[in-house]
């Protein structure tokens, strides 16, 4: 596959189970080294969408390649080449970590010396120390880290990553962020993260897909969903005091501005862009209003996923 | 490219090797493995073996001994049932585990997104299922075969066990019905939820195939040899059909659907 082709390009995928659509007609896809983002809330069809991407689920209709492989013709070989990490870590109690890694070492054709050499990715999820101990008494934390290793043991080009940080504390959260971080940057490996965590995929992903109850409402990097989404520029003045009706008033007919409105400490304005926040604090001091401080706010990610969900709840 | 059409022992090797390990370290699954057939097998019928031996007793008397609801079962049972009755029990243990054991674990997805086949995944299931089953049958009664000889010996003064008969009954229908009963336990794994629920709802659908086993082969002992064998072709026609169905009908597709 070269460089320039794409690792994920799926048409129109479609799946429904008895108890309902759950992804309609879903297109997106991914680049080497990219990390894609998959956001939304529980039963939005992310974990769906990984299934069929890696071959486990057939779809009703639409088509996919994934490394350049058919994923429900061929899907023996592109499992070979993905690692997945479930979203309940899904380990085996019954026995230790390094147990739980060479039993897929086995099934991924690794030998006995291979899979234990290669064991010791434990110790880069810094799990090293618990190798030897059954499972069954590890926390969230440590399964994921666990599971993580496992994804990671035979070195695949693209990884599926299914809520990995959902349980962990934030000090493993930090961890593994930055382990998938650099598994991207550094190795160049693609990895599609499902996660509901915002903080989480504007940290990683390149892209991200916004899903709502199966449908594909957003796709692209956070810029361009913002600018997309985002035709306003919020800017929170501090005056000291409520802004005045009538400064409000001054403030709403300047050219560019959306609205504004009174808040404890001054005034939140909406403008079309940056440029017009000079006008806005020239109006506030013309009108007599001592100005202590101006907020420009660009949009986060919150602000953007809160806005497509408003947008997807909206009947068509 | 196509995918492989042949099947990957070494999968089939490792799925069951995980699974029969996790038999190995459970005291809870093994010891009644490992006792129920002793008991059954070779101290029962030596301890009956042994009185008579004694002169002092009469083997019938023996059943005055022990208590009211055990002296019936251990009256009425000839050992090749029981070996039958061990077969589908340690069965449903096993099988039912299969992949309902998989779903109460959490550790069915992982398996469904690691590069084995399906057919190679069902197979490792089965032959999880089956083949301790059938082993401890066949080493439990072969220890009894040993016991019966060995007590038989001082009136006998020669090894009168296994006959001919028996030996049908025990390597060719007795795996036979463990065949039909695991087609049976692993579609109902399959199903389930757990483990629990797979043994309570395949306990029921096996335990009549139990009492007809138990029925057909107490007939097929006084029928000889040949219809003993071709009832045995039958169960396996039975076993055979009933597993290649499950084998085409088990796709990952529907366990991802059941997750």
């Amino acid at each position: 596959m070269g460089a320039s082709e794409r690792v994920i390009e799926c048409e129109a995928l479609t799946r429904s189970f008895p108890s309902g659509m759950a992804l309609d007609a879903l297109t997106i896809d991914a680049a080497p080294g990219e990390v894609l983002a998959l956001l939304g809330p529980n039963g939005a069809g992310k974990t769906t969408t990984m299934r069929l991407l890696n071959g486990v689920l057939l779809p009703d209709s639409g088509t996919a390649r994934v490394l350049g492989l058919d994923p429900w013709r061929d899907g023996e070989a592109l499992r070979r080449r993905t690692g997945v990490l479930t979203e309940n870590a899904g380990l085996d109690e019954r026995f230790t970590a390094l147990e739980n890694l060479q039993f897929v070492g086995r099934l991924r054709g690794m030998s006995e010396s291979e899979a234990r050499t290669r064991g010791a990715l434990l110790e880069q999820v810094d799990m090293g120390h618990r190798a030897d101990v059954k499972v069954q008494g590890f926390s969230t934390g440590q399964r994921k880290r666990v599971a993580l290793a496992r994804a990671l043991l035979h070195d695949p080009e693209l990884l599926f990553l299914d809520e990995p940080t959902s349980g962990l504390d934030p000090a493993a959260t930090r961890a593994v962020v930055d382990l998938i971080g650099s598994l991207a940057a550094d190795h160049g490996r693609t990895v599609v993260l499902c996660t509901h965590f915002l903080g989480e995929a504007g940290k990683l992903a390149n892209r991200m897909a916004v899903l709502f109850q199966g449908r594909l409402h957003a796709f692209g990097t956070p810029d361009d969903l913002a600018a997309e989404l985002w035709s306003r520029f919020e800017v929170r003045l501090d005056l000291g005091a409520p802004a005045s009706p009538p400064l409000i008033e001054a403030l709403v007919t300047l050219p560019h501005v959306h609205e504004a409105t009174a808040t404890d400490r001054g005034a939140i304005v909406f403008t079309s862009e940056r440029d017009d926040v000079p006008a806005v604090v020239a109006a506030c001091v013309a009108a007599g209003s001592p100005v202590y401080g101006v907020d420009p706010r660009d949009p986060n990610l919150e602000d953007v996923y809160f806005a497509i969900e408003a947008r997807a709840a909206v009947p068509a | 490219m196509s995918e492989r059409t042949r099947t990957d022992w070494t999968a089939v090797r490792s799925i069951m090797g995980r699974d029969l390990l996790a038999v190995r370290r459970s005291k809870a699954v093994l010891l009644p493995m490992l006792l129920v057939p002793l008991l059954m097998l070779v101290l029962l019928p030596a301890s009956v073996g042994f009185a008579a031996n004694r002169g002092g007793l009469d083997p019938s008397q023996f059943l005055s001994f022990v208590p009211n609801g055990l002296a019936e079962p251990i009256g009425r049972y000839p050992e090749h049932e029981q070996v039958v009755i061990l077969v589908l029990g340690y069965l449903v243990a096993l099988a039912g585990d299969a992949f309902a054991g998989e779903k109460e674990r959490k550790t069915l997805e992982t398996l469904l997104h690691l590069p084995i086949r399906d057919l190679d995944l069902y197979i490792g299931k089965l032959l999880v299922g089956f083949v301790p089953s059938v082993a401890v049958s066949w080493i439990g009664f072969l220890l009894f075969c040993i016991t019966a000889n060995l007590t038989a010996w001082p009136t006998m003064h020669r090894a009168f066990m296994p006959t001919l008969l028996w030996a049908v009954m025990i390597l060719w229908i007795a795996p036979g019905v463990a065949a039909v009963g695991l087609g049976v336990m692993v579609r109902v794994s399959i199903r389930v939820n757990n483990t629990q629920e797979a043994q309570q709802l395949g306990g029921a659908v096996v335990l009549p195939l139990v009492i007809l086993a138990v029925a057909q082969t107490t007939a097929l002992l006084l029928a000889g040899i040949w219809p003993t064998f071709l009832a045995g072709c039958v169960v396996w026609a039975i076993a055979i059909w009933l597993n290649v169905r499950g084998a085409r009908s088990f796709t990952r597709d529907r366990m991802a659907a059941r997750l």
